[in-house]
């Protein structure tokens, strides 16, 4: 099937993609655009926590003096980015002074403002104000206040021993259990690149998916496809479109996972251990071999769909039933990462069209039974042999018609159209 | 000796019978017309002819061998509505279509530069084709269709949209390779080419071929007791004259059928007396067109069809 003619028709997708400046900045750019992301979201974080002004109002000097040791000693008020002020009045003046500061909090001079009454001695309730409401400030102070409370209910009950133990938070150390390395230090740094992958396969199936389908209109619409099957059969201008497709999403993709691979082997720049990711060369390898699968079956898909309609706008709509073969596998995929292992994750993996971004993903995180792996690529290579002669029948009478959009019974009908 | 023979070509689209079993023979060496209004079949059998469409029923033969590959490889072929991509250059453009027909290497180039010298698009070989006016967007086109040197040239309604130039050019072409030898078969609904070009035809209506042979032999059987007439004056005296059979008025020519071979030297006195000026009396002559609208019907449903598009 592979002759000259399939050849020529490869070498000029290959030509026309490596000529276009789109497909050149999405391939180059791509990596840039991840580690600026990834440069950027963390300076906002620590951008954005930058100068809290809290202010902490209790009911008396002597409390106020236990929470100001208390959090002076916190890590993160030493870091210099908390300037808290201590503040002293009952209940009754509390209302006024509110009111007071009122125009501070709103002009966001005053981040928080805390009131401990005395109930919250009893009840641990005590009150935050603030123009926007901080959670992860929330949780930050959770600690030290607990423990001021927790110490002084227990005064004189326990032993200061018992109240370090009582009054500490719980400190996780989290260990991922594999079969082959035995017990790892567990990671944020694989779930990250469970969605890195995810990413890359929503991106990379759909950009050359959609590549293909406006080329196939422009030889529809063109009329080229006529001059065209004057000379190739429809099967093997399909074929050389898939096939030419095939090697630019390859190619595109290895390019994105070099940066990856750097990352993760430390090579270039070292990640903080806590999104470190544990890779081994396996679901990389695994990620590409599927990746393959998923181009031969979508850009197939793809091409059927632009040989039904005639022009893009009709084609985008036609497009609906691929995109969800794509996008319900990708949220079904962000829903496994809390939890990888479970049943629907494991049978979502398996399944044909699913598993082609969910398995990745799901071997990114965890170790994934060779079964299974194997399971897959049986799976897509059935799915290959399907979706092409189901695409190559659609294709073959879809690319010579013109006229009214058809509907999707008659593109039914086609299939068993002897053309 | 045929080169091509078409044999009981059936092909359905749903309910619509596009081409009822359609046989007709091309012999070596001519130039083939298939002629027939708008929406006849003509597009479906020469579809069918190069295997882009498989036929219902019926074959085609290239010298007693079913059509395949093989012939695809030795077609140029340019269909009714031509296309190239916007986006490719000039020469690129050539080389690509030369090479899914197979053809690489420097013989191909060469012949490639030497037909842009000739079309004057030499300088123009970097262009990308969407820059290119329409007329040498057209130029391009047949140079990409005989540019691998085919033995058979299949135009689909050729002349269609050409400026003048571009006519008298592929009108150029094709004589030139009927000259080398080769193959033409083109279809079209205009039957003054068709008369004028040439030598073998197949009139298809319907979907089925109605007459089909050389022109000089179709012409000799239907051109008695016909006289082709172009004149100036008033000849309405001849509506319902006892000589006449038949008036067909075709704006440059009249078409008469008389009831006898015999009054024909009668009719022409006939009209001399009367004072009209005559240019041209053809005894024994027939418009292509004339046996057309006898064979398939008013010539009406000839001019005004154009709306019908090819499937």
């Amino acid at each position: 099937m592979l002759n000259k003619r399939v050849l020529a028709v490869i070498k000029r997708e290959l030509n026309e993609r490596f000529h276009s400046k789109a497909f050149i900045i999405l391939t180059v750019l791509m990596p840039l655009l991840m580690v600026a992301l990834g440069a950027g979201s963390t300076f906002f974080m620590q951008w954005g926590e930058g100068h809290s002004r809290i202010t902490i109002v209790t009911e008396t000097p002597e409390l106020s003096a236990a929470f100001k040791a208390e959090l002076d000693s916190c890590s993160f008020v030493k870091s210099g980015k908390y300037t808290i002020k201590y503040y002293t009045c009952d209940k009754s003046a509390f209302k006024g002074y509110l009111n007071s500061v009122k125009k501070e909090i709103i002009d966001e001079k005053i981040t928080a403002l805390l009131y401990i009454p005395g109930s919250a001695f009893n009840d641990k309730k005590i009150e935050y104000y603030a123009k926007t409401p901080n959670i992860s400030m929330q949780e930050k102070l959770n600690a030290p206040i607990n423990k001021i409370l927790v110490n002084s209910y227990f005064r004189g009950r326990l032993s200061a021993n018992e109240l370090q133990f009582a009054s500490g938070g719980v400190d996780f150390n989290g260990f991922t259990v594999t079969e082959k390395e035995g017990v790892t230090e567990q990671s944020y740094g694989n779930i990250g690149l469970a969605y890195v992958f995810m990413i890359f396969l929503l991106l990379s199936l759909t950009v050359m998916g959609g590549y293909t389908l406006q080329s196939v209109i422009e030889e529809k619409t063109n009329r080229i496809v006529e001059i065209l099957l004057s000379s190739v059969k429809p099967q093997e201008l399909l074929m050389g479109k898939i096939v030419g497709a095939t090697i630019c999403g390859l190619f595109q993709m290895f390019i994105w996972l070099v940066p990856v691979f750097f990352a993760s082997s430390g090579i270039m720049f070292t990640l903080p251990k806590f999104i470190s990711v544990s890779l081994t060369i396996g679901p990389m390898i695994y990620l590409l071999v599927t990746f393959l699968f998923g181009l031969l079956i979508f850009i197939g898909l793809y091409a059927s769909i632009g040989a039904i309609f005639d022009t893009p706008q009709d084609a985008q709509q036609g497009l609906f039933p691929v995109m969800m073969l794509i996008m319900i596998p990708y949220f079904m995929a962000i829903s496994m990462i809390q939890n990888p292992t479970s049943a629907a994750a494991q049978i979502a993996s398996l399944f044909p069209f699913a598993n082609i971004i969910i398995m990745p993903a799901r071997y990114a995180m965890v170790d994934v039974p060779l079964w299974q792996l194997l399971v897959t690529i049986v799976v897509n290579i059935l799915t290959v042999y399907f979706v092409s002669a189901l695409a190559g029948k659609i294709y073959r009478v879809g690319i010579l018609r013109s006229g009214t959009k058809p509907k999707w019974s008659e593109v039914i009908k086609w299939i068993r159209y002897k053309y | 000796m045929y080169a091509l023979e078409v044999k009981n070509l059936c092909k359905t689209f749903g309910s619509i019978k596009a081409v009822d079993d359609a046989s007709f023979s091309v012999p070596e060496g001519s130039i083939f017309g298939l002629i027939g209004r708008n929406g006849a079949g003509k597009t479906t059998t020469i579809r069918m002819m190069m295997n882009i469409y498989l036929p219902d029923s019926g074959e085609v033969s290239l010298r007693g061998v079913k059509v395949g590959q093989e012939f695809k490889d030795k077609v140029g072929y340019l269909p009714e509505e031509r296309g190239l991509y916007k986006k490719m250059k000039v020469l690129e453009t050539l080389l690509f279509f030369a090479e899914v027909k197979g053809k690489t290497g420097r013989n191909v180039e060469r012949s490639a530069m030497d037909y842009l010298k000739r079309f004057e698009l030499f300088d123009r070989r970097f262009t990308k084709v969407e820059e290119l006016s329409k007329g040498n967007q057209q130029k391009l086109q047949f140079i990409a269709t005989i540019l691998h040197d085919p033995e058979f040239i299949i135009l689909d309604e050729p002349f269609s949209g050409l400026d003048p130039i571009n006519t008298n050019m592929l009108r150029d072409i094709i004589v030139e390779k009927k000259r080398e030898g080769k193959v033409i078969i083109f279809s079209t609904h205009l039957m003054e080419f068709a008369e004028k070009m040439c030598d073998h035809l197949a009139m298809i209506d319907h979907g089925k071929v109605i007459l089909q042979g050389s022109l000089s032999d179709i012409k000799a059987r239907y051109s008695q007791k016909n006289i082709t007439l172009i004149h100036e004056g008033d000849i309405s005296f001849l509506n319902g004259h006892p000589f006449v059979e038949k008036i067909s008025d075709f704006g440059n020519s009249t078409g008469i059928r008389v009831k006898d071979e015999k009054n024909m030297q009668e009719l022409l006195k006939l009209i001399i007396e009367r004072g009209v000026i005559i240019k041209k009396f053809d005894a024994n002559d027939i418009s292509l067109q004339e046996i057309f609208v006898e064979l398939a019907g008013k010539e009406d449903d000839l001019n005004f069809n154009k709306g019908v598009r090819n499937a």
